[in-house]
């Protein structure tokens, strides 16, 4: 409390903050990596444990190139990717519809709602030795899986979007002389389309962490499957490859994303809700 | 999804072609109160027997594939009845609890104040800040085999993967929440003569509550999810090691049973927390986030 803290709100900060905030943060990062470096060159705990950043470049530079596991990095990453595509496609194409639907056909809520909320409580690992079994180790096990986890969330922001529409839009339409397929198509989804895109862009986010989970139980490839193996090598370096690579993944699909909505849908995303 | 009114005014019906416009405006109406609750129970008594009548013997789906309610309740009383896996039902929902609240509770106790500074001193959020956005797009399970490796397959290895998951919305929400408080607020107690001490502890922090305490729900959420994965990869006892083991020697209905008590502890923990925050909170009945 002694270092005169800044009271001024945040949202009054000058403009010229932005740099000295890049400049600190980009600080922050470097410190910590050549921190990293120290201490694992220092040899307090053996490299086995605790392995130099340096290494993990080195390891991630010969992962590209040199299989690991039965494929390369970029072998894991497309094998992953495959699977994420397939699922998180499934749940937009099958959850959208079923949004809109609970949000535009009231009398289908009780129908869907009692086992829907049963089953979202589920966390979508809790499916893999069941999908196990019922699929195998294969592509579809790792596709369901995703589709688990990103189903609840189209549906979710699907719903919101369209029950958020201003009631006056609808019956300004149906006054114009639009039938219902008409207003739901050019009236009501242009205006939830925002709603419904986040509820894909958390799709895919939630499909990817729960991909990681499903291919580090079962699988012979990916990049989940790389890390496990990298565990069962005693091969710290691998695993943290596998990790950045993981979270690079995600993190530029999710930025694509955001690029795509500010192209695609300039007008903003209003009240979307994260699915649990 | 509760029973809500519908925004769609109910369409007048007494015209010509009377029999179709009323058939239409009841798709666009939400049903009562009443007629709402008949429908659900209907719906899932219609679902339970579909699953009895396409699991019967001879019926269309193995029982190795999907055995019949009857099996899986015969299951759950066996569960609970007799030690399965070296211990009770009782000990391993206990294993697990004790995880998934101790890895929630050391996160929460890093991660809150670390987020109200960097939601308060704009120097703590530009150390800390970009630190947290390198290290979230990696999911938590990722860290499962790093914890292994690091601490074994034990208890600290999950509550290490427990705590990774759970830190990061406790972090960020509190920073979000501070951050986000109106200024006007702080101005007027500063005028009002409030230090620094106050107005952080007496205005900002309270102001905060809900959607720390919100943060807390989706922390206590994730920590949920993670650890179930943990103990599929990790682990000598909890409900996650149920499901694996019972996966792997086919026992059908104990792993369906397992799945249904991870997703109700889910459930209890997702609404024992909005209650949480309805009692320490009660004037913010509508920021959920």
């Amino acid at each position: 409390m002694s270092a005169s803290p800044p009271l001024a709100p945040p949202s009054a900060r000058p403009r010229a903050a932005v740099p000295a905030a890049l400049i600190v943060g980009a600080a922050s990062i470097a410190t910590l990596v050549v921190a990293w470096q120290v201490v694992a060159m220092a040899g307090i705990v053996p490299a086995r444990v605790l392995p130099t950043p340096l290494d993990v470049a080195l390891r991630f530079a010969t992962l590209a190139v040199e299989t690991f596991s039965g494929s390369t990095l970029e072998g894991h990453a497309l094998a992953s990717l495959t699977r994420w595509v397939i699922g998180a496609a499934c749940a937009i194409a099958l959850g959208i519809p079923l949004g809109v639907a609970l949000a535009w056909l009231p009398p289908l809520r009780p129908v869907i709602a009692p086992a829907f909320e049963l089953l979202r409580f589920i966390p979508p690992f809790a499916w893999v030795p069941i999908a196990v079994l019922w699929f195998g180790a294969s592509t579809t096990t790792q596709a369901l899986i995703v589709f688990i986890a990103a189903f609840p969330a189209c549906v979710i922001n699907a719903h919101l979007g369209v029950s958020l529409v201003d009631p006056i839009l609808p019956r300004a339409a149906a006054m114009l002389g639009a039938g219902g397929v008409a207003t739901l198509r050019r009236v009501v989804l242009p205006v939830a389309a925002p709603s419904i895109f986040t509820g894909v862009r958390i799709a895919f986010s939630n499909g990817w962490m729960a991909l990681v989970g499903a291919e580090l139980v079962v699988g012979k490839q990916g990049l989940g499957f790389l890390i496990s193996q990298g565990q069962i090598n005693d091969s710290v370096t691998t695993i943290m490859v596998g990790m950045i690579a993981i979270g690079a993944l995600g993190a530029l699909i999710d930025f694509g994303f955001q690029r795509v909505e500010r192209a695609w849908l300039p007008w903003l995303a209003f009240g979307a809700k994260r699915a649990s | 999804m509760a029973p809500r009114r519908s925004h769609a005014e109910p369409v007048p019906t007494a015209t010509s072609g009377g029999a179709t416009r009323a058939w239409r405006a009841a798709w666009r109406r939400e049903p009562g109160r009443a007629a709402w609750m008949a429908i659900a129970i209907g719906s899932l008594c219609a679902m339970l027997g579909a699953w009895a009548w396409a699991t019967r013997p001879g019926g269309a789906i193995p029982a190795l594939f999907l055995p019949p309610p009857g099996d899986v309740a015969a299951s759950f009383v066996r569960l609970v009845s007799r030690p399965y896996l070296g211990s009770t039902f009782g000990a391993h929902v206990l294993s697990s609890l004790d995880v998934v609240i101790g890895g929630w509770l050391l996160a929460g106790a890093v991660g809150l104040p670390l987020g109200i500074a960097m939601g308060w001193w704009r120097r703590a959020r530009w150390i800390a800040f970009p630190l947290f956005q390198v290290l979230r797009p990696i999911p938590p399970l990722a860290w499962i085999p790093l914890a292994i490796v690091w601490l074994g397959i034990g208890e600290p290895a999950r509550i290490f993967v427990v705590f990774v998951a759970a830190l990061v919305p406790w972090v960020m929400n509190s920073m979000q929440a501070v951050h986000s408080i109106d200024g006007l607020l702080v101005r007027a107690a500063r005028t009002l003569g409030a230090s620094d001490r106050q107005i952080l502890t007496r205005v900002v922090c309270r102001t905060a509550l809900p959607t720390l305490v919100a943060g807390a729900r989706i922390a206590l959420g994730n920590a949920w999810t993670t650890l179930i994965a943990a103990e599929l990869l990790a682990a000598t006892s909890g409900l996650g090691y149920i499901a694996l083991n019972a996966s792997r020697t086919l026992e059908m209905g104990i792993l369906l049973v397992s799945m249904l008590v991870i997703g109700v502890l889910g459930a209890a923990f997702s609404f024992g927390m909005q209650a949480l925050a309805r009692v320490f909170a009660p004037w913010s009945r509508g920021a959920r986030t």
